[in-house]
């Protein structure tokens, strides 16, 4: 029994796809790092026939390197299995080899990535119980016949050791809800109305020109450019916005390019997968998600499109996370969508008690008195014919009652669902057992008119998300914080 | 519903809140004072004497009107199942904490705390804290402990 259990087979390579996964790997990474210094390399060269070339030269230099390293890295990795553990040498300059017992294998899954699918070979990750430092081992690249003989082998060895004879099983893969369409990734960049993005750039971009030394170019620049008329100014300004546009474009592809969601097999966590050069990996476990919003962006209402985000709290080292569920979609399939990917918080989303028609005269007004507060002074000076400025308080009145018309609440069940505008109109749906408070608040004006501001926090990432919706009749606020307490028997966990 | 949580802060409240009203209406007049001194050549006296004037008001508001007006809005009870907490000024604030989502509770004092024999009771959700201040040193640990007590037999439930 023992003679058996020590048998195994010996050194292994990876499928030579391996070579290339390695490569893409390394050529990813150089990407990330080099991508700005080369265009800034080139603008500074003024995107002369020599600096071209110059980079050209080390694109091609990164990307020779990125196969030879890939081939060395091939070559220096086996695995094997023998004296009841499973070995993988890795390494080629800093050589290791990590040996896990075959009893701490908890289970042996196969993945495919687009470079696996394309040559037809798996990824295997052979996961440890216990955790640990490295949780899995991943080979990136095996035949399917290959993978089918580890596992056997694996499975063989754990039995002649005496182990409980379970057939390592794969896992069954997780259950992808939704993928984001190429198309529709392009239309959340077109639509994110991001352009905090740009101004950060503009400044960066700044700052490198200075240390480039490049004022000299720049003032010329500047003074053949300097709009004179009302029409270059504009043009300018457009020029700007269409600038700030495309970055947000190029910052959504980057980071949501193939999105994808998915749900484990056992149906208790999320996976969230995303990013075109940097894959990110979030796992967000259901019970542990405190909130869900389905957020429509002023550019995207129009459209009857929506991102959905979800706030979710930490549990002892796990932190929690305040992120984006899904990108895009048709609002009228949000509620589906929430359906299927948190049931606990399936609930309609239409069918809010709105706000009293009477609070629409306030929210106009207290979306207005900022701007008619910021507008005195240049009133007065400029009296009589400045109250035309008065007229831009229209806008910023419309943009109140746009909020009031917005504003909705219900609690099916145990859920509560808010709806506001701050900017962009919020849905948010809430479980009454997961609230960390919950209250109300009445201002002077308020307790004369007998409307009341509802006001409940959630936890979300490592601290707390209020959510506020203001001038419901107090009678209908005071109903509301009583209905979500505790009370009724919710044996929440 | 509920009816409005009933009990009150510590008497002693009115007085530190007075003291650290006094503390603050000192910058405050000086910069009246300063104010009113720099306008004092330039404009008519009835404009000059402005901001003196409103340091003096600013002043005997945090000293002598907000403190006790405070301390009357200032309500709470510890219930089995949450915390409820009333307070405000201008604009009257009612929170209800419910026992199960209470992480911790920890007493504190500040130096005039001490002096006067006061302590803050602050509890902390995953949300963030929540506070009754100037309670006095005594009461303070018995709603400390009874919180603390509460939130267990929440979490067994």
């Amino acid at each position: 029994m023992s003679s058996s259990a020590a048998e195994g087979f010996g050194e292994r390579r990876l499928h030579p796809v391996g070579m290339l996964l390695a490569a893409l790997g390394t050529i990813r990474r150089w990407i990330g790092a080099a991508a700005f210094p080369g265009v800034a390399a080139l603008i500074n060269g003024q995107f002369g026939m020599r600096t071209l070339l110059l980079v050209l030269l080390i694109a091609v230099m990164i990307s020779v390197f990125s196969a030879v390293w890939g081939v060395l890295s091939w070559r220096a990795t086996t695995y094997r299995v023998s004296g009841g553990a499973f070995h993988l040498k890795r390494g080629v300059l800093q050589k290791s080899e990590r040996s896990l017992p075959v009893g701490r294998i908890q289970s042996v899954n196969t993945v495919q990535g687009i470079v696996q699918r394309l040559f037809r070979v798996v990824e295997v990750r052979v996961e440890a119980a216990g955790g640990g430092e490295e949780p899995e081992i991943s080979l990136p690249a095996l035949s399917r016949n290959d993978a089918r003989i580890l596992r056997e082998e694996l499975t063989r060895t754990r039995r002649a050791s005496g182990e409980v004879g379970e057939v390592l099983q794969e896992e069954p893969s997780p259950t992808v809800l939704r993928r984001l369409s190429v198309r529709n990734l392009l239309v959340a960049g077109m639509t994110s109305g991001q352009i905090g993005i740009a101004a950060s750039v503009v400044v960066g971009v700044s700052q490198t020109v200075d240390q480039l030394l490049l004022r000299d170019l720049v003032e010329r620049f500047s003074e053949a450019l300097l709009p004179r008329t009302v029409s270059a100014i504009l043009l300018l300004v457009l020029a700007f916005v269409l600038f700030a546009w495309m970055l947000a474009i190029l910052g959504t592809v980057l980071a949501h390019a193939g999105f994808t969601l998915s749900r484990s097999s056992d149906g208790k966590y999320l996976h969230i997968k995303r990013g075109l050069f940097s894959r990110y990996e979030t796992t967000v476990p259901l019970a542990r998600i405190q909130a869900i919003k389905v957020v429509e962006g002023v550019l995207r209402q129009p459209f009857g499109l929506a991102a959905v985000r979800v706030e979710s709290a930490g549990f002892a080292e796990e932190r929690g996370v305040s992120t984006i569920l899904f990108p895009l979609l048709p609002r009228k399939e949000a509620e589906e969508f929430v359906r299927t990917a948190a049931p606990s918080f399936g609930v309609s989303l239409e069918d809010l008690k709105p706000l009293p028609p009477r609070v629409r005269r306030r929210y106009a007004l207290r979306a207005a008195l900022p701007v008619l507060l910021a507008t005195t002074p240049a009133i007065i000076f400029f009296f009589p014919w400045s109250l035309s400025i008065l007229l831009l308080a229209l806008p910023a009145a419309l943009y109140g009652l746009l909020r009031h018309q917005a504003a909705g609440y219900s609690l099916d069940g145990d859920r509560l669902v808010l709806r506001f505008r701050r900017l962009a109109r919020t849905t948010v749906v809430a479980p009454r057992g997961r609230l960390q408070s919950r209250g109300y608040s009445v201002s002077p004006f308020q307790r004369r008119l007998g409307l009341a501001t509802l006001e409940v926090k959630v936890a979300s990432g490592s601290g707390g998300a209020a959510f506020r919706l203001t001038d419901l009749e107090v009678v209908s606020a005071v109903d509301m914080v009583e209905r979500l307490g505790p009370e009724i028997i919710a044996v929440e966990v | 519903m509920k009816a409005e949580p009933e009990k009150r802060l510590d008497p002693r409240a009115k007085l530190l809140w007075r003291l650290t009203g006094a503390l603050q209406a000192v910058p405050i007049l000086l910069g009246g004072a300063l104010g009113s001194y720099v306008l004092f050549s330039k404009a008519p006296l009835y404009l000059a004497v402005l901001p003196v004037l409103g340091a003096l008001a600013l002043a005997v508001l945090l000293v002598f009107v907000l403190p006790p007006l405070l301390w009357w809005r200032w309500r709470y009870e510890i219930r089995p199942l949450e915390v409820d907490l009333q307070r405000g000024l201008l604009r009257v604030t009612r929170t209800l904490v419910p026992m199960a989502r209470v992480q911790h509770v920890d007493t504190r004092r500040g130096p005039l705390q001490r002096r006067l024999g006061l302590s803050t009771v602050v509890f902390y959700t995953a949300a963030g804290p929540n506070e009754i201040p100037q309670l006095a040193k005594d009461t303070a640990a018995e709603v400390r402990n009874r919180i603390a007590e509460l939130t267990r037999t929440a979490d067994e439930l």
